[in-house]
């Protein structure tokens, strides 16, 4: 890029318009797309009506994509330099979840801001990315080796999946989990130590399994074999896999889904929603779609790949962990790879803060991307 | 300073190829995941990897039935555990004294045959289903080996006798086999989610009260009624009478079972004239200023054609309709021609089967060779032999603005109106409904005049057809309402079979005698208890919209056709 040369330690600046310029805005279309493909089957789940869902999905989704254009375009220094302040502010909102949240299905996971209602374990997925990415940014290589300085960012992890498995919500708390270590493990922390928590954490899983919830064992032991238990908690399963081989390879056409339509199918529009997509567009519609997620994720990683900074590679990777692990544990759950766990599908699904989150986290990968040539010293932007 | 600054250097190119790798590492694990996930959707999608299998040999799954409920939730079916009694001969000690202990603790039971069972070479036999749990205890301190108990799920029917016919029953096994259980069997058993019924049960049992009141006044053999709403197709209320406890199923009689509603089929008579002015006005050989003449009876090689009580003059569309005058209606029916009408009571759906969720459902009767005469006696219904349901289907959509719907009893998602397919035009169709009004203002049909309600109807009093032709005094007197016309809702329908007349009513015992007065009594009652707003029927707007102008010939007209015939 010719702007390379120009650019020193934490000294350049880009003009707006140039970083309008370099927004990569094939992956900004590829985002409307996507959230299009959601509009169109929230339209068809509400059996061909706005109402309930879809419109407010739409304006849901204007919205998110205006603040994400916006934070793709602010300066990455400055986000680094608030990315500890969202961090705890995300860790608050879970603090205050637990003091005062909404029950809603079982578990209390809501705050009502009465414009809708905020679930913080979602913001928190994107706010440990930022504080991760930070927090690495600042640590030598040998640093990362140590294991004291190893303490902080497990206990920034730790913190809010303790909180979350309170909720109880034991598929975010996971989600977590594996988006904290998926970036201590690129950040270089030494292998041994992933390997010595890995049989750590199996030798706790019996002392794990008394902790969890009865609905949290029947849905393993379901999974386990669904058949067992048709008409109770395998039943999302056995009508999801119905539904998806009701499909076939082209579907039954747009708004034809019986088993979305007739209500067989659970949570059609958050959850199961891509059961739907397959039943009413086939095979071909779910591979397409999942196609244009591979777009999206291939660009992440393509972009931590090029940062020239820590921080900026740490976040692209950490929030294409995030889309990732949303998309394959939503799309390994309907078709029955895995237990049931309430995850959406990214920028389909029915609900508002993971969209917004999504749509944040997408914001953040595209602002990393235009700034990532930029090279930050490693206390900080404020140094030099 | 230089060389601490070359080793940092080094150290941090480390660390990036360090992140690198690891980067890199990381996006082939995904990129494996995701076509694993990739992989497993086309595995479900086109090859069913998913779908469930029942191992040999396994039982089938005793799953709880799901309840159904009316439109506003009340549990018309649901399921109460009781436990049912059988025995493993294998383990019976002695058959003979556990056989007398049993006949002591159940009386109904016959000695031989519980012996018998005893004895039998197998490990169960079912001795007796459905006991009370006080039974289950006695049985149990009698202490019997080989005898044991399982848990069933009996159904039970809080509502009674009141939408027998709907609901239909089960089998002692739980397998529908008769009305929604049955027709609704795979719903019922595969989800959860009570299966909600178009049906009112408050209205269906102001109708059936009210039909049974009409039956027993005028000593019928049975009746039927019907509520729809014209705009979602959706059946409110249908009751056809003698009928039935669904919780005693063995215990009714083979007349009760039978649902005069859907599956009846008759020679509905003049309701019928309804769809042939229509026709006429539709097909325009007729519009509401045309005049025929019905001063003669029409004879067709050896039959004849008159009016009841004629009037024995030249009638205006509107008169043929108000006085229910035959010769009349044939006229129009010929004008349209046999075709026309073959076409149109087709696409009324009157040549097939209704397409309403039961399996009770009778197949319309229809002449195998369509002859003028035909063609001219179905006119005012008689020739052709339709359910029930038909005709509310079919009058629906002749004051609906002329979009015929499928009757369902299953509560639709939205109050909307329902999709269906047009049969007749806007303008006929406010046409009809000046007739209806007419009719009940001026004509047969003043009984049905519920104040305020707007109602509008035909009355019909058809002759049985027995072997011998048709029989005089046995009747199928009904009446077909629509209401309130203004912007019209509901279809009402009411029918009692061989009606005797009455001092009451002067020895009538016709349509407008026994049917209207039971759709007054509805309506009356049905009103205030769906908050249907009553209307100053005497305002000039109303008289405005729904009068019929010109609805007798003036002399002057009716000289100048004379003339010109």
């Amino acid at each position: 890029m010719a702007m390379k040369e120009t650019m020193g330690l934490g000294e350049t600046e880009l003009t707006l318009g140039r970083k309008i310029a370099l927004l990569n805005w094939a992956i900004v279309l590829l985002v409307v797309m996507l959230a299009a493909i959601g509009c169109a089957m929230l339209f068809s789940a509400a059996g061909g009506s706005w109402d309930p869902w879809a419109a407010r999905q739409a304006i849901r989704f204007g919205v998110g994509i205006t603040g994400m254009i916006i934070v793709a375009l602010m300066d990455i220094r400055f986000i680094m330099r608030w990315a500890y302040l969202a961090y705890f502010g995300a860790l608050a909102l879970l603090i205050g979840v637990e003091l005062a949240g909404e029950v809603g299905g079982g578990a209390q996971r809501w705050i009502d801001l009465k414009v809708f209602k905020l679930q913080p374990s979602e913001v928190m997925k994107v706010a440990v990315v930022l504080g991760l990415a930070r927090y690495f940014h600042g640590l030598t290589h040998e640093d990362t080796g140590r294991i004291v300085y190893l303490l902080p960012p497990i206990l920034m992890v730790l913190a809010p999946m303790a909180l979350v498995l309170r909720q109880p919500d034991l598929g975010t708390a996971l989600i977590l989990g594996m988006i904290g270590a998926s970036i201590l493990f690129v950040a270089g922390v030494r292998l041994w130590k992933f390997a010595l928590v890995g049989m750590a954490g199996l030798a706790a899983l019996p002392i794990a399994w008394s902790f969890l919830r009865d609905y949290q064992k029947a849905r393993i032991m379901t999974f386990v074999n669904p058949e067992s238990d048709p008409l109770g908690a395998g039943y999302h399963i056995l009508q999801s896999k119905i539904a998806l081989g009701s499909g076939g390879v082209f579907g039954k056409g747009f708004m034809n889904g019986s088993q979305a339509h007739l209500d067989f199918l659970p949570e059609k529009q958050t959850d199961f929603i891509f059961t739907m997509l397959a039943e009413e567009f086939g095979m071909a519609g779910a591979v397409g779609l999942l196609a244009l997620f591979l777009m999206v994720l291939a660009y992440g990683l393509f972009v931590a790949l090029q940062s020239r900074n820590q921080f900026g590679r740490l976040l692209a990777f950490g929030l294409t962990i995030n889309l990732f692990l949303y998309l394959f544990i939503n799309v390994a759950m309907v078709t029955g790879l895995i237990p049931v766990v309430g995850v959406p599908l990214p920028l389909i699904s029915y609900g508002g803060t993971a969209m917004l989150t999504v749509l944040l986290g997408i914001g953040l990968v595209l602002g990393a991307d235009i700034h990532r040539d930029f090279k930050i010293g490693r206390r900080g932007p404020e140094e030099d | 300073m230089s060389k601490r600054l070359l080793s940092l250097a080094k150290v941090q190119q480390q660390a990036v190829d360090t992140g690198r790798t690891r980067l890199l590492v990381g996006a082939a694990l995904m990129t494996l995941a995701f076509g694993a996930v990739g992989f497993r959707v086309v595995d479900v999608a086109v090859f069913g990897a998913g779908e469930p299998k029942r191992a040999h040999g396994q039982s089938e799954v005793v799953a709880a039935r799901a309840d159904i409920v009316d439109r506003n939730g009340l549990i018309l079916a649901t399921n109460l555990k009781t436990p049912s009694l059988y025995a493993n001969p294998k383990q019976v000690i002695d058959p003979a004294r556990t056989a007398r202990d049993l006949v002591r603790l159940l009386p109904d039971l016959d000695p031989i045959e519980t012996q018998r069972k005893l004895t039998a070479d197998s490990q169960f036999v079912w001795i007796k289903r459905d006991l009370t749990p006080r039974k289950m205890a006695e049985i149990n301190n009698a202490g019997l080996p080989g005898i044991h108990f399982q848990d069933e799920e009996r159904r039970i029917y809080p509502q009674g006798q009141i939408a027998g016919h709907v609901i239909g029953y089960t089998d002692i096994d739980g397998k529908g086999i008769a009305g929604l259980e049955k027709s609704q069997n795979l719903a019922l058993t595969t989800s959860e989610r009570p299966a909600r019924l178009s049906i009112d049960i408050r209205l269906q049992h102001l109708l059936r009260l009210e039909l049974s009141k009409a039956i027993d006044e005028f000593k019928g053999i049975g009746g039927a009624g019907t509520i729809m709403d014209v705009r979602t197709g959706e059946i409110l209320a249908m009751t056809s009478l003698p009928d039935f406890d669904p919780n005693h199923p063995g215990d009714m009689a083979e007349e009760a079972k039978f649902n005069r509603a859907s599956l009846g089929v008759y020679e509905l008579g003049s309701t019928f004239k309804i769809f042939n002015t229509a026709m006429a006005l539709e097909t325009g050989v007729a519009t509401m200023r045309s005049g025929y003449d019905a001063s003669q009876p029409i004879r067709v090689s050896r039959f004849r054609i008159r009016d009841y009580r004629g009037k024995n003059r030249w009638l205006s569309v509107p008169e043929i309709f108000m006085y229910s005058s035959n010769i009349g209606s044939a006229k129009m029916a010929m004008d349209v021609g046999t075709e026309g009408q073959i076409d149109f009571l087709k696409r009324l759906g009157m040549m097939e089967k209704v397409g309403i969720e039961l399996p009770e459902r009778g197949a319309p009767l229809t002449p195998q060779t369509w002859r003028d005469i035909n063609t001219m006696t179905i006119a005012f219904g008689h020739g052709i032999s339709v359910s029930p349901l038909h005709l509310v289907a079919g009058v629906g959509a002749m004051v609906n603005g002329g979009i015929l719907r499928r009757p369902t009893l299953l509560a639709q998602e939205t109050d909307a109106p329902a999709p269906g397919t047009r049969v007749i035009g806007e303008g006929v169709s406010e046409n009809i409904r000046k007739l209806l009004r007419l009719v009940v203002e001026n004509g047969t049909g003043r009984n049905a005049s519920a104040a305020g309600y707007l109602v509008g109807g035909k009355t019909g009093t058809a002759e049985k057809a027995t072997a011998r032709g048709y029989a005089r005094k046995s009747l199928i007197s009904s009446f077909v309402a629509a209401f309130p016309l203004h912007e019209p809702r509901y279809v009402i329908f009411a029918m009692v079979d061989e009606p005797k007349g009455n001092k009451r009513t002067f020895g009538y015992a016709t349509g407008g005698w026994v049917a209207a007065p039971v759709i007054k009594s509805v309506i009356e009652r049905m009103g205030p208890m769906l908050g249907i707003p009553a209307v100053d029927e005497d305002s000039p707007e109303i008289r405005r919209a729904l009068a019929v102008e010109d609805a007798g010939l003036t002399d002057q007209k009716r000289k100048k056709r004379d003339a010109s015939f």
